[in-house]
């Protein structure tokens, strides 16, 4: 298996630095892909397959994302429910959360997702912006 | 393309004569006109008094809107195979008039979509607020339905989102489509 999924960000997706080997899975920017199943469908596949082959390991996993669109939330939930059903197995799953802190949208989804999700460690972090 | 797409009647003269437009784009929308206009859309707003919270949600109807053209108008210059870099005619515009913002996007559609829209938008319309919130919950849940394109919660954002009820309208044109409106106001 490939140790590394790298996607460069654009205008409208985001940075992937899924570090499998380190164990370390950041998305970061903007998510508006034309298609949103298109764009993660791999990043969805290869989280499952990294996911699998764990055993009682740790995870840390980190969104930073500024803005997401209506089909990459369903894609992000998706993620997350990978992550919990790892962590439920006895893997030590960490999901930090950053979100604007003007974006009340963006803190209700991290914690929804937290609360849906309790067997991840979630932390929700503010950044602050002029 | 037609003329019809014009959100409102008089182009020329609403939009040399409204001091509160903001942007307004009509023409072929693709996902990377959509990337261009959407910067145009945030500076526009970043330049402006508006807070930030309230810019965010304008610049999320924005792209639903914006994005529901590229997948859903019927006027469309790419092949219906063509499910990637699709390019497909419509309008946005983003004004303030009376202290509010409206987002208002005009497309064609055919008249099964109509039919689709129509269902949709009626049960939105008479949802509160918590009821919007709690069927987005459920929507998240579900697979997306299979005439989306998408995960079936475009309209949904659209309408959490908005700080009123959405409206819309739907009316047969002369070529045969029906011409769909869709209003968001914050």
């Amino acid at each position: 298996m490939e140790t590394r999924l790298y996607i460069p960000p654009s205008p409208n997706t985001p940075e992937v630095d899924f570090d499998f080997a380190a164990r370390r899975l950041c998305i970061r920017g903007e998510s508006y892909p034309e298609s949103a199943v298109g764009f993660y469908h791999e990043i969805l596949q290869r989280t499952r397959d990294f996911l699998g082959s764990l055993e009682e390991g740790e995870v840390q996993v980190i969104i930073e994302l500024r803005y997401f669109n209506s089909s990459s939330t369903k894609m992000l939930f998706n993620l997350v429910d990978e992550l919990n059903a790892a962590a439920k197995l006895g893997n030590q799953i960490t999901l930090d959360w950053y979100h604007d802190a003007e974006d009340d949208t963006m803190l209700e989804f991290g914690q929804e997702l937290a609360d849906d999700f309790p067997e991840i460690h979630f932390r929700t972090l503010p950044i602050e912006t002029s | 393309m037609n003329q019809y797409l014009s959100p409102c009647h008089d182009r020329q003269a609403c939009i040399t004569r409204n001091q509160g437009l903001v942007f307004y784009y009509v023409g072929y929308f693709s996902q990377n006109i959509i990337n261009a206009i959407g910067d145009a859309v945030r500076l526009r707003l970043e330049c402006s008094e508006t807070p930030g919270s309230l810019r965010r949600k304008i610049f999320s109807i924005f792209i639903e809107m914006a994005q529901n053209i590229v997948h859903y108008s019927s006027d469309q210059l790419t092949l219906e195979s063509d499910r990637t870099h699709e390019m497909r005619a419509g309008s946005v515009c983003i004004t303030q008039e009376s202290g509010h913002f409206l987002i208002i996007c005009k497309n064609p559609v055919t008249p099964e979509w109509a039919q689709q829209l129509r269902q949709e938008l009626e049960a939105l319309r008479v949802m509160s607020v918590d009821q919007i919130r709690q069927s987005y919950r459920e929507q998240l849940r579900r697979e997306a339905p299979e005439h989306s394109k998408g995960a079936g919660l475009g309209l949904l954002t659209i309408a959490r989102d908005s700080s009123g009820p959405i409206e819309y309208a739907l009316e047969t044109n002369p070529c045969g489509d029906v011409l769909f409106t869709l209003k968001a106001t914050l």
